[in-house]
């Protein structure tokens, strides 16, 4: 087989705890791809990545670096990749942008001319807004990945931030079918959509857990502290079960902006003793406090598709999600954890309660099944071979 | 006051929230002199009873500003200037903006400095040892909220709190949550905000078959917002006719994502912030403010809203129920609750418009009786005569 070349747009080289592109890249290698990874920025120790990393111009430094930058820039433009640049000129123009916009594009997105590349592969949508032309320009096709916040939340900050880039021949990696759906929504070709899951590492995270009744539930999120992981509708929904005298203790692991909002809220609905923020931990310190935990939950307003509640399900945990976007894929209602509609505290309290009251059998048997269906189905082997067959089909 | 006391506001910039704006003009209109310290960050014409004594954010004028001000304590109060210096180095607060703040308060050296915002209350803390009397605002986040989350700022208020000569408090309920960090409650005076009710235009807004709704205020989440959506769709599904505008959200994502999700974008406006004149316009013209806020002080537009006789409704937090008592001038809702929320907006689409015209009348009653400016100002200068008068 031809060793295929694979550009990869990220804004940073991904960190040693953001394992899914770690993953995804180490993955395609073993498979004999090259993969050359574009970010915006990067420490020096950073060079020695995974793959070759080459990084975007900088130009938030001092007004002096930042002319010679900038004039360096041109004549490598004029120079080195007059081609190239004046091809995205040419189809940029063709496409209405305006010239300074034009010219601005040609100089920050000189590094993506550098390699010769099979694909061009945006890691996040919001990544290919503006370089719509360019892996035409580098004679590559393109690929773009979206990953929940920039299929939903982006476009409502940026109107029609997609237009341009919708209408382009692109293949997209989508995380669920929920979202190939919203995709096809923008008239994007279904075929031209592959849902490829999150996957997790089925060997590092599995657990004999049984059923092991407590007085106190220990209930655990983890998740970053952000409004659209609903952990305040999460805390109020546990509220109402101290309310009925229901005994537990809430873990969360995760940091954020919103950690003021969340020890308010515990605060003010007396639930300080109930509730502790962890912060951010390793994955093997996560997985201790899975060992431990009883029910795993996961409210989320927008998800895409949740790789902690994949993990928790490998642990053994019985999992309570909302319905947001992949959710309701990642968890089979009744059948591998539980699905309760968003925003709606009353039926998340109700759902726990019902958990809590169910026999030890039928408890074990879902905790058994959703083990059974993330080591079927959601192992990295799997997603890899997955990404393979995306840029060779 | 008998013989002119300075009293210096301070809020860190200049001009400052309407609020505070509205206490520096009313107290400089009934005798006091008036002194103002911090960032000027806009344009503002004061009168001959205020003096401002603002430093711009340019490095030049803020040299400048160091320069005039060690010179002129150098030169006549030396022993201040070398005992600020040893107790702002003992802080650690000893850099070039630390001295361009704090010289030119010892220099001016007024009678009472009263700090508005609580998160500076440690750093102010040394005018005392100038026999400055210091009084604490005990406002909003700075109280309510922002030292739960964070422990070092509990901490600063536990060492300061036992120590300030007096506090302001905007509401009775605030005083109770001041109390967990130390402050006497017999040094605690409640000072309600007020307002001049002839500012505002007060006549009932005529009924409509749709409900206008409106909440004013900055995107965060202490203000409920998304209770409110939710509310909002619980509204939708029970077909009560509604429109919401939420005036400083615009562009807020969170509140973008729920409309879209909850399917309200024909039912729900978020706006820019605008100019006073046309938040009060706004309040006027709309059948209902809403304040869903999980905690607030006494939140003045709800003050604004009943002295523009526009129904109010609003939760249960911190000092609301204080305004607000339920069916009678207003509607309050517990917190956090969007079924009862929604109950309470479904009845009030309900009402009549006698019914609304004497809760309304009610609500401007209580402004007349509780919240005037004059009251306003007669108790903050009660205040600042009895500090002085402790001394």
């Amino acid at each position: 087989m031809e060793t295929k070349r694979i550009g990869l747009v990220l804004s940073n080289v991904p960190g040693y705890s953001e394992t899914f592109f770690r993953n995804k890249i180490k993955g395609l290698q073993n498979k004999g791809f090259e993969v050359t990874l574009f970010v915006n920025e990067c420490e020096p120790r950073q060079h020695a990545f995974l793959c070759d990393v080459v990084v975007a111009p900088n130009l938030n430094i001092s007004a002096l670096k930042k002319l010679l930058t900038l004039v360096s820039l041109i004549l490598k433009a004029c120079f080195v990749y007059p081609r190239k640049s004046y091809r995205l000129y040419s189809l940029d123009k063709k496409e209405g942008l305006p010239f300074k916009t034009i010219i601005k594009q040609i100089l920050i997105n000189q590094h993506l001319f550098t390699k010769e590349l099979d694909w061009l592969h945006f890691g996040f949508g919001m990544l290919a807004v503006g370089r719509e032309n360019i892996a035409q320009v580098v004679g590559a096709k393109m690929a773009v990945s979206f990953r929940g916040f920039d299929l939903y939340l982006s476009p409502l900050k940026h109107d029609n931030c997609y237009e341009r880039l919708f209408k382009k021949d692109v293949k997209y990696h989508v995380l669920s079918q929920e979202m190939k759906t919203d995709v096809m929504h923008y008239n994007v070709p279904e075929q031209q959509i592959k849902v490829i899951t999150p996957a997790i590492d089925t060997g590092f995270f599995n657990s004999t857990k049984k059923s092991s009744p407590s007085e106190t539930i220990r209930f655990l999120t983890v998740a970053r502290l952000h409004w659209k992981k609903g952990l305040e509708y999460t805390l109020e929904a546990l509220w109402h079960l101290k309310q009925n005298g229901i005994k537990f203790h809430y873990t969360i692991i995760g940091e954020g902006s919103e950690f003021e909002r969340l020890k308010f809220a515990t605060d003010q609905m007396d639930i300080t003793e109930e509730v502790t923020f962890m912060g951010k931990l390793p994955h093997d310190e996560v997985k201790k406090i899975m060992e431990q935990s009883d029910i795993y939950l996961q409210y989320s307003i927008q998800e895409g598709f949740c790789n902690a509640v994949l993990e928790a399900q490998a642990m053994g945990l019985l999992c309570v999600v909302s319905n947001a976007e992949g959710l309701s894929e990642n968890v089979l209602h009744n059948k591998t954890g539980w699905v309760v509609p968003k925003r709606n505290i009353l039926m998340l309290k109700d759902t726990i309660e019902d958990i809590i009251e169910m026999a030890e059998e039928s408890k074990d048997h879902i905790r058994r099944t959703a083990m059974q269906r993330v080591r079927d189905e959601f192992h990295i082997l799997q997603q890899q071979q997955d990404f393979v067959s995306f840029y060779t089909v | 006051m008998k013989d002119k006391k300075k009293i210096a506001i301070y809020s860190g910039s200049i001009p400052s929230t309407t609020f505070v704006e509205r206490l520096i003009l009313a107290l400089s209109k009934n005798g006091c002199e008036v002194y103002l310290f911090g960032l000027q960050k806009g344009k503002i014409k004061y009168n001959s009873n205020i003096s401002s004594f603002a430093y711009r954010n340019s490095k030049v004028h803020k040299a400048w500003y160091l320069m005039k001000y060690t010179f002129l304590l150098l030169c006549f109060k030396a022993n201040d200037k070398r005992k600020l210096d040893t107790i702002l180095k003992s802080n650690s607060q000893y850099t070039l903006l630390d001295k361009v703040k704090c010289y030119p308060v010892l220099w001016h050296k007024p009678d009472v400095f009263h700090v508005q915002w609580a998160k500076g209350a440690e750093y102010w803390s040394w005018v005392q040892q100038f026999n400055i009397k210091y009084i604490l605002s005990l406002r909003g986040a700075h109280i309510n909220y922002s030292p739960i989350a964070d422990e070092e700022l509990a901490d600063s208020y536990r060492r300061c709190f036992p120590r300030v000569d007096r506090f302001h408090a905007v509401s009775r309920a605030i005083k109770i949550e001041a109390q967990k960090y130390g402050a006497e409650p017999s040094k605690i005076d409640v000072v309600y905000s007020g307002l001049t009710v002839s500012d505002f235009e007060n006549k009932m807004s005529p009924k409509s078959s749709c409900l206008n709704i409106v909440s004013v205020g900055r995107s965060h989440w202490i203000k409920g917002y998304h209770y409110a959506l939710d509310a909002c769709k619980v509204l939708k599904d029970r077909d009560v006719q509604f429109t919401y505008t939420i005036v400083g959200a615009k562009g807020y994502l969170e509140l973008l994502y729920q409309i879209k999700d909850l399917g309200l974008e024909n039912h729900v406006v978020l706006l820019d912030a605008l100019p006073m004149e046309e938040v009060k316009k706004m309040i006027q013209k709309a059948n209902l403010l809403l304040l869903p806020s999980v905690m607030e002080g006494i939140a003045n537009v709800v003050l604004e809203a009943m002295a523009s006789k526009t129904l109010v409704l609003s939760t249960n937090c911190g000092g609301m129920e204080e305004v607000i008592e339920h069916k009678v001038n207003g509607f309050i809702c517990p917190i956090r609750d969007k079924d009862k929320m929604a109950n309470c907006l479904e009845e009030i689409s309900r009402l009549s418009d006698s019914e609304r015209e004497l809760m309304v009348n009610r609500a401007l009653d209580t402004i007349e009786n509780q919240h005037t400016e004059f009251e306003m100002v007669d108790n903050m200068i009660d205040l600042y005569k009895n500090v002085l008068n402790e001394g």
